[in-house]
């Protein structure tokens, strides 16, 4: 697909922002975006993200014949691919241009800087070498292939491991990942590419060009280097004449830039290496944060059901059967009948009917449940047989105020007074009956 | 400075709002219409094995024995006669490339445009090497289709005054199903602001120009400073077109003009909300109905 094509007052915006010190995503002019890097469960797979630019790298190793000309070094092999759904302009056919400047901007600056020994891959001369590749990504362009892609070849690189071997006379020995552990490649050191945006001709210039950015930019200055102050490559695009102090001043930026970077670089590794050898859960499926919207979602709450089981039989065990005293009827007058005396009534004076419920809260349950017992004689089990079950209330020594049946059961409970009083002197009753069950 | 801020909420389906009551026969490409063989066949469809198979996905329409398939989500495909608004991409020889959101980049001969001073002029070298002192990559203008290529690529003209660069405006991106066809496409809206609805979706929203220049045909590109009441009618009318086209509501002056009447309660950054977009285009359209009916 081709590219839709910025609008004119997108451009001009871009560009008065530029001259007024002024970003699209509010970093400053030598600002870097967030640079995160996670390793795969294999060594030497990498994913750096560049602010929204991704880029996957892998590293492989294989034992082939070397070079005619270079018998005793190994061969090193970059490969960076666009993929289709970096951007919707990359296509299988269209991207040559930019795929050959980034290609060769990659090789210039890792094989030409010699940051990876050579000849340590040698493995008998001119017989075996081992061949190292590294196959660059990118997932997702967001601006500034070329850094993000260098950084991810470096750590790639570096997170790498190798089978070991060993020669001994003529005899040459491969080891498998299972019999001796893997040797990391030897790497003097790492070269970080640097991007830096020119406009107006040279007048303004960014750091890390953000996609938006790159497209209305002038030219393109591209300074690799290590963090010991070596410049490894360094490329101007775009047509643009620079000036010799602009350069300096562009490199002594590339300084400091690379130094924080591969501080990143250094730690990220050292946490990885510190993950694998304490054996906790490494690999992208750890690394690469959960990118889910979790607005009106409860978050579960994990719950121990283990001893549900056991606790569900404890208290069957304990409670006692259910009595089975059914209260009889009472009949009052041919077709009215009472059974039980029902709850008691709430409405009335609020006041007092709240402060009444704190006493009859537990006793209104127990009356519910097992109904008014009209034989005195039966009570007082039930009394017994009503503290053992903990079903319904907590303390045991809850009042459980029963009615006695030989007391009005027509009771209006509307003159609640009236009624704290019939309690006050029910109370009597109910201690009286718990005092005999001490004594059984 | 104030901040508002949204947690994301499932979107409605159209169909609750609307109350339909008779659902649209919707199909996927490769999905069969019918198998009965009386009909003819017309766009978005295809004959396969004894049935009616639609191409694209959209919903089928039925006019006496003629079935097709208008679908959805399109890219424009140019008739001769409508009216478009484009983007300049590249100047080449004898002709610019204009992208007009269809398969192929549209293309603008210099043998089609209006030159200024006079018009049946045989175009010269000269021309040739001013063309983009007339147009560059980047700039909007307003055309007819002259032609139609037989791989699909549309053939642009600007024979007329009322096309030709397009100066300061909002252009706004819609779907071109949503543009319906009338007679004339260039309305001056009784709010204070123009539109030209384009057939391919895009729409340019700009202030009336007092008079109308005759001599310069479009050309020269309008630069004077808009006023602050016409740029906030010019906002709001955009916003409108927003709001409709997110509501798959069809597009054309007199439903523009009762969404933006319908928003006028409203502040303008309040009109791109959901719940105001929603109430806005169900007032339009009542109004539309109670209009017709």
């Amino acid at each position: 697909m081709k590219e839709t094509p910025m609008s004119n007052c997108e451009r001009r915006f871009l560009l008065r922002a530029i001259e007024e010190k002024k970003r699209l995503d509010g970093r400053q002019t030598y600002d870097y975006r967030n640079i995160k890097i996670s390793f795969g469960t294999d060594y030497g797979c990498c994913i750096v993200e560049l602010g929204k630019t991704r880029v996957l790298g892998q590293v492989s190793c294989e034992l082939v014949s070397p070079k005619l000309n270079r018998a005793t070094e190994g061969i090193l092999f970059f490969n960076l691919e666009l993929s289709q759904m970096a951007a919707p302009a990359f296509e299988p056919g269209r991207q040559s241009d930019l795929l050959v400047k980034l290609n060769r901007l990659l090789e210039r600056c890792l094989r030409n800087s010699k940051c990876i020994d050579t000849e340590s891959l040698c493995v008998v001369a001119g017989e075996k070498v081992w061949q190292i590749r590294v196959d660059l990504h990118l997932l997702n362009h967001d601006g500034n292939i070329i850094d993000a892609a260098s950084i991810a070849a470096i750590v790639a690189l570096c997170h790498f491991r190798r089978p070991d071997v060993s020669v001994q006379g003529d005899e040459v020995t491969l080891y498998t990942l299972e019999e001796r552990d893997p040797v990391p490649l030897s790497i003097h050191h790492m070269p970080i590419c640097v991007s830096f945006a020119f406009f107006q001709q040279g007048t303004y210039l960014l750091v890390d060009p953000s996609e938006r950015e790159e497209r209305v930019m002038d030219g393109l200055l591209v300074i690799a280097m290590n963090k010991h102050r070596e410049i490894c490559t360094i490329q101007s695009s775009g047509g643009i004449m620079l000036l010799k102090d602009q350069v300096l001043r562009c490199s002594k930026i590339a300084g400091v830039k690379v130094v924080e970077i591969t501080e990143l670089i250094q730690k990220a590794l050292e946490n990885d290496q510190k993950v694998r050898k304490e054996g906790g859960k490494f690999g992208f499926a750890e690394s690469m944060a959960n990118q889910r919207i979790t607005a009106f979602k409860m978050e579960k709450a994990p719950i121990d059901t283990s001893d549900v089981e056991e606790k569900a039989e404890e208290i069957i065990s304990e409670a006692e059967p259910p009595s089975e005293v059914v209260s009889k009827p009472v009949l009052w007058t041919p077709g009215t009948a009472q059974i039980g005396e029902g709850i008691e009534n709430s409405w009335g004076h609020l006041e007092d009917s709240e402060k009444e419920d704190e006493d009859e809260g537990g006793s209104d349950e127990a009356v519910i449940l097992d109904g008014v017992k009209m034989d005195p004689g039966v009570e007082v089990s039930n009394i017994g047989s009503q503290d053992a079950p903990i079903v319904l209330s907590d303390s045991e020594e809850e009042e459980m105020i029963i009615l006695e049946p030989d007391k009005n059961p027509k009771k209006i409970r509307t003159q609640t007074v009236s009624a704290a009083q019939v309690r006050a002197a029910s109370k009597k009753p109910v201690k009286r009956r718990r005092k005999k069950r001490a004594a059984n | 400075m104030a901040l508002e801020m949204r947690l994301p909420v499932a979107r409605k389906p159209l169909s609750e709002s609307l109350g339909r009551e008779s659902k649209k026969h919707l199909v996927v490409p490769g999905d069969t219409i019918t198998t009965d063989t009386g009909f003819m066949r017309g766009h978005g469809t295809y004959m396969g094995e004894e049935k009616l198979i639609a191409s694209v996905a959209g919903s089928v329409e039925r006019v006496n024995k003629l079935i097709c398939v208008k679908a959805l989500k399109t890219r424009y495909n140019g008739e001769v006669g409508d009216i478009v608004v484009g983007r300049i991409t590249e100047v080449q020889q004898k002709r610019w490339k204009v992208e007009t959101n269809s398969r192929l980049d549209s293309v603008l001969l210099l043998s089609s445009m209006n030159l200024p001073g006079g018009e049946l002029r045989r175009r010269s070298a000269e021309d040739e090497l001013a063309m983009r002192g007339f147009l560059q990559e980047g700039d909007l203008i307003s055309a007819e289709v002259q032609a139609v290529f037989s791989d699909g690529a549309v053939s642009l003209h600007t024979r007329s005054l009322k096309y030709g660069k397009l100066g300061q405006g909002v252009l706004v991106q819609v779907s071109p199903s949503l543009v319906k066809r009338q007679k004339t496409h260039f309305h001056d809206l009784p709010c204070g602001a123009s539109v030209i609805l384009g057939n391919n979706g895009f729409i340019w929203v700009y202030p009336t120009p007092e008079h109308k220049e005759d001599d310069a045909g479009g050309f020269i590109a309008n630069l004077e400073p808009v006023s602050l009441a016409d740029r906030e009618v010019i906002s709001r009318l955009r916003n409108c077109i927003v709001s409709l086209a997110t509501q798959r509501m069809m597009l054309y002056d007199t439903s523009i003009l009762y969404c933006y009447e319908a928003s006028l309660p409203h502040q303008i950054k309040d009109i791109l909300k959901p719940e105001i977009m929603e109430e806005i285009v169900m007032e339009t359209r009542q109004r539309l109905l109670e209009q017709e009916g």
